[in-house]
């Protein structure tokens, strides 16, 4: 062993989308970057999976340093596999900060891998700033129900941290030219005690892509309102590029719309250029999901909704009505 | 066959559905004060709890609920009885004052060894307080089983438990061999209705209380949160209401606006 590295290091672990890179990515980065430029380290990344060659020269632009491990078992995501492997690269590089997506497959992944770490985690962070004198990482982020914004200090590194999308700006350098460095670690399988039966694929939609997203709440009426959500939708793709339907909670409770659209703390966080929010009360479980978005606007028969908090535009009124002469217009409009 | 024994982790946290007036922050103390609502069982746990008990009814399994704390209130956790847990055990002692989520899974998992054998254990994804959704994962680590995140339907099948798990595209069916831990989101459904008389009906229940000196545990080990500051999280808009005679004469007006506002 080779014992302390010279150089602090930071690392990032680097998130596929479809083949490429997924756009989160980039703002892991600038959070990264921000860290290496404040402490003095390198910038380094992780790319894992399989065929990502591609991938990690185009990594190699924004840091100093690329850990690929390319592996056919690490095509699709299984935790126990991803824990192994990046654990392997923590335990061999004496890495400071490791950087994470606070996505749904990580939320699986950082607990094992902090506790094999023997490392603290703080998860779901949207700031981090360092003491610069102390160098101790502050980072920040909501809690009870985003009503608080609590800030913790990690003073001991090595530490995790796993960062909210959409709470970052993607990086922008990218004159870079990072040193690529493949690993081939040994991957036990033996160690594997989950089993994948089957993968049941329903809609994929991509919310954190789209630029427009009509989303229903809680006063929404049955099958009957959400009809009308889905009219505004189709019209909206004659302006906007991407217009998906979300929800809030109650309305995935319920059945009525699949989790892969729910908005809020437990589902997607979104910032697009205009969120239209019909028979949303907001509760702050939804609100922290949404809050980032440019444009909002609530429409609600109570003028004492917390959404019209947060709202840029408010229409006080029956969504039955409103929401047909919003589409009506829109139609000769656009 | 032996009885399958189901361990619930539950935490009492400040009813989360309560509105953001309610939770004031001590900012010197670094402490968030509930101020007039009750603390009730973590929701996410309680989805938990009702996963237990649906497996109870299908396998007679034992439950036994779990909670840790510094002030639990017996009365909000009795309700864990009155929904058909079994057993329900406290682990209080004062020195469990804003442990961090690492603390808090090295006690539970003391305590799940010592006080009960354990075939699943589950927790609820994460809690309406801090939020950080870690301790059930650390505490399967610790105990060295398998364990599944983010469940939207159990069952057990011979030795093995099987779950349907939140992906971005859906779900994935997997299974492990027990015993495991899986922690559980809110698409399994909410806890079953306790009535005020079925709450009454075990207001006397004994309930086993340990504290730290009750278990093997490392004094060492045990870190409190990092907390640096608390700020309350609240963004106030001016908000453009749109006017109109009618609700349908607002919705056009509303575009209207946006048109000129050149937001459309």
């Amino acid at each position: 062993m080779e014992g302390r590295q010279k150089n602090k290091k930071i690392l990032v672990l680097v998130e596929r989308d479809n083949g490429g890179l997924a756009p989160v990515t980039f703002e892991l980065l600038k959070a990264g970057k921000d860290l290496a430029d404040k402490l003095g380290a390198d910038l380094c990344a992780a790319v894992l999976g399989h065929e990502i060659s591609a991938m990690s020269n185009e990594i190699a632009h924004f840091s100093d340093e690329v850990y690929c491990i390319d592996n056919p078992l690490l095509r699709d995501f299984r935790v126990e596999i991803y824990a192994q492997v990046l654990w392997k690269i923590c335990s061999d590089i004496n890495f400071d900060v490791v950087v994470i997506s606070h996505k749904l497959d990580n939320l699986d992944l950082v607990p094992r891998l902090a506790y094999k770490m023997g490392v603290p985690i703080i998860t779901d962070c949207i700031n981090l700033t360092i003491e610069p004198e102390t160098e101790y990482l502050l980072c920040t982020k909501p809690v009870y129900g985003a009503k608080i914004l609590s800030t913790f200090i990690l003073e001991k590194k090595p530490y995790i941290i796993t960062i909210r999308s959409k709470a970052m700006e993607p990086i922008g350098s990218n004159d870079a030219n990072g040193k690529i460095i493949y690993l081939n670690p040994t991957i036990d399988e033996s160690s594997i005690k989950i089993a994948l039966i089957e993968k049941i694929k329903g809609e994929t939609i991509a919310l954190d892509k789209a630029d427009t997203i009509v989303a229903g709440g809680r006063g929404i009426q049955g099958v009957e309102g959400l009809r009308q959500l889905e009219e505004m939708v189709r019209v909206l793709k004659r302006y906007f590029k991407e217009v998906e339907l979300g929800a809030s909670r109650p309305l995935v409770d319920i059945g009525l719309v699949p989790s892969q659209r729910q908005v809020g703390l437990t589902g997607e966080k979104v910032a697009p250029e205009l969120y239209i929010a019909v028979g949303i009360s907001g509760a702050l479980q939804h609100l922290t999901g949404m809050l980032g978005a440019k444009n909002i606007v609530a429409i609600n028969n109570n003028p004492k909704a917390p959404i019209f908090e947060v709202a840029h535009y408010g229409v006080v009124g029956d969504y039955q009505e409103v929401v047909p002469a919003v589409i009506k217009k829109l139609e000769e409009m656009l | 066959m032996k009885q399958l024994q189901i361990v619930v982790c539950i935490k009492q946290v400040p009813d989360p559905e309560g509105p953001a007036s309610s939770f004031e922050v001590d900012s010197e103390a670094k402490k968030v004060v509930p101020v007039g609502i009750p603390p009730v069982i973590n929701p996410f746990d309680e989805n938990a709890l009702e996963v237990a008990l649906r497996l109870k009814e299908q396998h007679g399994a034992k439950v036994v609920a779990i909670s840790l704390g510094e002030r639990l209130s017996k009365p909000v956790l009795r309700k864990t009885f009155a929904a058909g847990a079994d057993d329900l055990i406290l682990l209080e002692d004062p020195s469990f004052k804003d442990l961090d989520s690492y603390s808090t899974a090295y006690m539970l998992s003391k305590m799940i060894t010592k006080v009960e054998s354990y075939d699943l254990i589950l927790t609820g994804r994460q809690a309406g307080d801090w939020d950080f959704g870690v301790t059930g994962l650390l505490i399967a680590e610790m105990l060295q089983i398998p364990s599944i995140n983010l469940a939207r339907k159990v069952s057990i099948v011979d030795r093995n438990v099987f779950v349907e798990k939140l992906k971005p595209y859906g779900y994935d069916v997997v299974s492990a061999p027990m015993p495991a831990l899986v922690t559980v989101s809110s698409e399994v459904g909410e806890l079953r209705y306790t009535s005020v008389r079925s709450l009454k009906s075990v207001s006397g229940r004994p309930v086993k209380v340990y504290n730290g000196d009750d278990l093997d545990i490392d004094p060492e080990k045990l870190e409190t949160r990092g907390v640096f500051s608390l700020f309350p999280y609240h963004i106030q808009r001016e908000c453009k209401f749109i006017e109109g005679g009618s609700s349908a004469e607002k919705g056009e007006n509303l575009v209207t606006q946006l048109r000129k506002n050149e937001v459309i």
